[in-house]
């Protein structure tokens, strides 16, 4: 007894990963059904798909394990199911949007026959002679996971899988070291903190440790605030082991006994996710006191914050943390010196804490091996806009941004135009084609006027409108601005009721100078980053887009077709179909009416310019057209007495 | 105070040579020395100031870009200049902003003539205008709930002198900023009949207010 | 409008009153008292930031000014059918703001109000993480996607059927006894 007691955490983690096997091994000879029941998936209906499963399974009296998994990343394809059924013969093999009725049919014809229904497959997840792998596609092979390795591949839920994947043996790593070594690690490979600014997470951890005082603390900064971006939650709901081993390494490195994760209280299901998996890590001494039989004591709280963006920013988290409203202080004294409780605290991202294991694991000369000399490692985008395959990419650093669109996320559907990339989210910045073959890297994308930020990416095709982009961004952000500091509180309002000027109209040809000039100032003058940036969405396309703030404002035109002030619909009465009556049954305002041949005219005056009809009318006939500037449209008068006349 | 932070050291301010003491932010350190710099939600004294105002604005040579005086400290030899165009660009924005959301009728304020926005504006030579931001008053123009003070939010600028007095003088505030953003505004408690701090004693709220936002009834 | 509380609601509030004294009297807790409050009530009733007050022994302006800093509070009841719309950058350039406009005009409400009848109320929330349904709107837990100005209508008739049907349930039963 005593000796097991006074063993290395190595020996106490071989004997958790020694119980792990053996869970494990328990259903390993059974088919196994995987689905990924992350946020995503369960939006796109994976809790419907898992009990079709279910009820399949044991109306067809076939035995089969369902392995619920997290997230992989592929939301274009949700619900993702990937089914191994060994007897077969064949590879584990992934199936896409498999929604209950092609869950039944799989049971019964894959699981029951034998045939994998080839018309159904995604891809095979390994190569194989008979069906082409997934490891041939773009999406999937141009892919480097260090952060979301195990993400959609293990039960979140279940600490043995990740053991089993290889967890927490970077904290073991790290507890063979003393903490200078781990800092001087971290350091060295070059790590930059993933919220968004990159500062080197290295320096921050020495800063910590430097600090005088005592019951340092370690926050992991799950407060996602960006509107395009989901990955923090993603990897909190797939795997978020590997964040609280990220924690536990950063305490054991810094000096910490306490750790917060402050997770946002609209993410429930990552609340529900991590809170379990601290008890889990508890229970195999994984937290809590003497780790694994050492002298390391660290135990981690959640925080659920409640929905600010601006308590992104490190001061206003604490501030939250603290009971208070969270505003942004002036730093220094920077949260490493004086942070939450005024004890040294680190505020890392959830991206950032996540790389530690994989850092200490396998050497910082392996982690800078992936990437650029200047920016290490991988970074995490949200694709989402007009491209085909949507979702989480996580990729070098380094690549352009041509080969994350064009090659990895598939393009533009429907064969449209590229016109621009939004990055970086309500901070970032609006690029057009021209700077595609720019690499993704903080210096890079910083010189070029976006920014890493969030990891927001939205893809624009050529019927965005750059001018209502930008306004949709400083709508959020003049709605999140906590109101303390002149500039933010009533500067991006001014910028808001620019904007919506001009993409009703009614913009006047000064007022792109003042844009310019005030969101410059509001850059300079803002007390903390959330000012700071707020200008960037504008300043950027007013540097970049130029020409389209002028059609706008000089000819009441908007190129996109989109600003609803500016754009009208109307029947072709050449291409409308006598008699056909789609359009007027979908219109919500009774706007379109019948005239007397019996052809349809749009009442310009009714009609709020959903685009319904557009949709509705069917594609033979294509008669809805959709014009800029509005008075283009023609008129067709609406016959007298006619129904919905007022 | 003494102790090494309160140690005397030569700066030089606007090209001239000035021995000051250390530590002391520099807004003070100015405004003590007979050199006016804008500003609004600083009060003398206090620890951390919110520096929410943005017009103390002044430039350190080795910084590149203006920084408010109220949260940065003398050291020895820095070298400060508190009217460069980049200062004054930004200080002239933000008073803009401010009388944006102002209430400009100062014939019939009861601080005309000694409101510092007036001062700031002459000391700025702009004049008494938004423009070219249009104005954005709130809707609401009064908050009389309360039996001592009335509240005006379209003069009020948030400065927060209020709150952070109120809270000096009775240990804890009374009054606090509540919304967010672009609406939020100061709020007051009806005080409590068993109040050991009475409301109507202190007054330091609406005596220190600069705009006439809070007034006594 | 202001709202009185219901009998339920009162009875929340009295749960919420003995939740409230599992809380440590620290500051600290504010956020998490007031979290606590608005899941047992749906909302948080002047009642509720008064009790949160009292029990830390802080002004009830602090509290206030505290709760209307965060989204996540809310000061008027939700519908029976709360309605909310993901903004979401990817439903934004979807036309987002075109659904919310359908439900908006539908109901005869703004986002953030309450029908009066307290069925319908409609709300936007931040991306809910399947933009490639975009856009999307949820109706109580159930999500709709790809969502159009017709699907609105469709989704006002489903409710209605629903409702028509539970009555019809409830008044066999009822002449079965």
């Amino acid at each position: 007894m005593n000796r097991i007691s006074e063993a290395a955490p190595a020996v106490r983690l071989a004997a958790v990963q020694e119980k792990a096997r053996e869970a494990i091994s328990q259903h390993a000879t059974l088919p196994k059904i995987e689905i990924g029941i992350a946020t995503c998936g369960i939006a796109a209906g994976a809790l419907e798909t898992r009990s079709a499963f279910e009820q399949a399974l044991s109306e067809f009296n076939i035995k089969a394990y369902i392995h619920p998994v997290g997230c992989i990343g592929h939301c274009y394809a949700e619900p993702l199911v990937k089914i191994h059924h060994p007897d077969s013969g064949f590879p584990p093999i992934f199936y896409h949007e498999v929604h209950p009725g092609k869950a039944r049919m799989l049971v019964k014809q894959f699981l029951g026959g034998g045939d994998p229904c080839f018309e159904h497959i995604y891809g095979a997840a390994q190569t194989n002679d008979l069906i082409p792998s997934v490891s041939e596609f773009a999406r999937f092979n141009r892919e480097v996971r260090v952060v979301m390795e195990n993400c959609g591949r293990i039960n979140p839920e279940d600490l043995f899988e990740y053991i089993a994947a290889g967890g927490y043996k970077g904290l073991v790593s790290a507890m063979e070291m003393p903490p200078e070594e781990v800092i001087r690690k971290i350091n060295e490979s070059g790590l930059r903190g993933r919220g968004g600014a990159g500062f080197p997470a290295g320096i921050k951890w020495r800063m910590a440790r430097d600090a005088p005082g005592t019951g340092k603390i370690v926050i992991c900064n799950a407060d996602e605030g960006d509107p395009g971006a989901y990955m923090d939650r993603t990897i909190l709901e797939s795997n978020p082991h590997q964040v609280l081993e990220g924690m536990a390494i950063c305490a054991h490195a810094i000096g910490a006994q306490k750790g917060y994760i402050y997770v946002r209280a609209e993410y429930p299901l990552a609340v529900r996710i991590i809170t379990r998996a601290i008890s889990q890590a508890k229970e195999s001494g994984l937290l809590g006191n003497t780790i694994l039989g050492s002298a390391l004591t660290f135990d981690i709280e959640v925080f659920q914050g409640s929905g600010a963006f601006v308590c992104g920013e490190e001061t206003a988290l604490i501030q939250s943390m603290e009971g208070y409203r969270g505003m942004p202080r002036c730093r220094p004294p920077y949260p490493v010196e004086k942070g939450f409780d005024d004890r040294p605290t680190v505020i890392n991202n959830v991206k950032t804490l996540a790389s530690a294991p994989a850092i200490l694991m396998k050497g910082p000369e392996w982690y800078r091996s992936v990437g650029t000399e200047g920016s290490p490692g991988t970074a995490i985008f949200s694709v989402v806009g007009d491209v085909v395959h949507s979702g989480l990419v996580e990729i070098p650093m380094g690549i352009t941004l041509r080969e994350l669109i064009f090659d990895i996320c598939g393009g533009i559907p429907k064969k449209k135009k590229f016109k621009a990339v939004q990055i970086g989210g309500p901070s970032g910045g609006c690029l057009p084609e021209r700077f595609l073959d720019t690499p993704i890297d903080f210096d890079s994308l910083k010189q070029a006027g976006a920014m890493m930020g969030s990891g927001g990416m939205v893809v624009m095709d050529e019927d965005a409108c750059i001018v209502d982009v930008a306004r949709f961004f400083i709508d959020f952000t003049q709605n999140e601005s906590c109101g303390k500091c002149t500039f933010c509180r009533i500067g991006t309002r001014h910028m808001l009721d620019i904007l919506k000027r001009i993409t009703e109209g009614k913009g006047k040809e000064e007022d792109l100078m003042l844009l310019q000039r005030l969101g410059e100032d509001i850059r300079d003058g803002s007390l903390c980053g959330l000012g700071k940036t707020a200008p960037n969405p504008v300043l950027t396309s007013l540097r970049y887009f130029k020409e389209e703030y002028d059609a706008h404002i000089l000819e009441g035109r908007c190129p996109g077709l989109w600003c609803r002030h500016l754009i009208a619909y109307y029947i072709d009465l050449d291409k409308c179909a006598r008699g056909c009556d789609v359009c007027v049954g979908c219109c919500p305002t009774d706007a379109v009416f019948t005239t007397s041949t019996r052809k349809k005219g749009i009442d310009q005056e009714r009609c709020v310019k959903c685009g319904e009809c557009m949709t509705a009318c069917p594609p033979d006939y294509n008669a809805v057209k959709k014009v800029s500037p509005a008075h283009l449209a023609p008129v067709i008068p609406r016959p007298a007495g006619s129904p919905g006349e007022h | 105070m003494a102790g090494p932070d309160m140690d005397m050291v030569e700066i030089v301010i606007n090209g001239k040579n000035i021995s000051v003491k250390a530590g002391r932010p520099l807004l003070e350190t100015c405004l003590s020395n007979g050199i006016y710099i804008p500003n609004l939600c600083h009060v003398e004294g206090m620890t951390s100031p919110p520096a929410s105002c943005r017009l103390c604005f002044i430039e350190v040579e080795g910084i590149p870009a203006p920084v408010p005086s109220c949260v940065t400290t003398v050291e020895p030899g820095m070298v400060v200049s508190t009217d460069t165009a980049a200062v004054r660009k930004l200080q002239r924005t933000a008073l803009k902003l401010l009388l944006s959301v102002h209430d400009i009728d100062c014939r019939n304020c009861p601080v005309n003539r000694k409101c510092p926005l007036q001062q700031i504006a002459r000391f700025l030579k702009i004049g008494l205008k938004s423009a070219p931001f249009e104005t954005r008053l709130k809707k609401d123009l009064l908050d009389d709930r309360h039996p001592f003070f009335n509240y005006y939010p379209n003069r009020c600028v948030l400065c927060g002198r209020c709150v952070y007095l109120c809270h000096r003088k009775n240990g804890y505030p009374k009054i606090s900023f509540a919304g967010r953003g672009f609406g939020a505004f100061i709020r007051i408690d009806l005080p409590l009949p068993d109040d050991a701090v009475s409301c109507h004693e202190c007054r330091e709220c609406a005596t220190s207010c600069p705009v006439a936002a809070l007034r006594l009834k | 409008m202001v709202y009185g509380l219901t009998p339920e609601e009162k009875e929340k509030l009295e749960r919420f009153k003995t939740k409230l004294s599992t809380f440590e009297k620290n500051r600290k807790n504010l956020i998490p008292i007031l979290q606590s409050a608005q899941q047992e009530i749906a909302y948080l009733p002047g009642q509720a930031l008064e009790l949160a007050a009292g029990h830390l022994d802080i002004p009830i302006s602090e509290v206030y000014g505290v709760a209307t800093f965060y989204n996540q509070f809310r000061f008027i009841p939700p519908g029976k059918y709360p309605i909310k719309i993901c903004l979401g950058t990817a439903c934004h350039i979807k036309s987002s703001d075109i659904i919310l406009e359908n439900f908006e005009r539908k109901l005869g409400i703004k986002e953030g109000q309450t029908t009066e009848d307290r069925q319908f109320s409609v709300e936007r929330v931040a991306c809910v993480g399947c933009c490639a349904l975009a856009p999307v709107a949820l109706v109580g837990d159930a999500l709709y996607g790809k969502m159009s100005p017709s699907k609105v209508e469709g989704i006002f008739t489903r409710i209605q059927v629903e409702k028509e049907m539970s009555l019809r349930v409830h008044s066999e039963n009822e002449s079965n006894q």
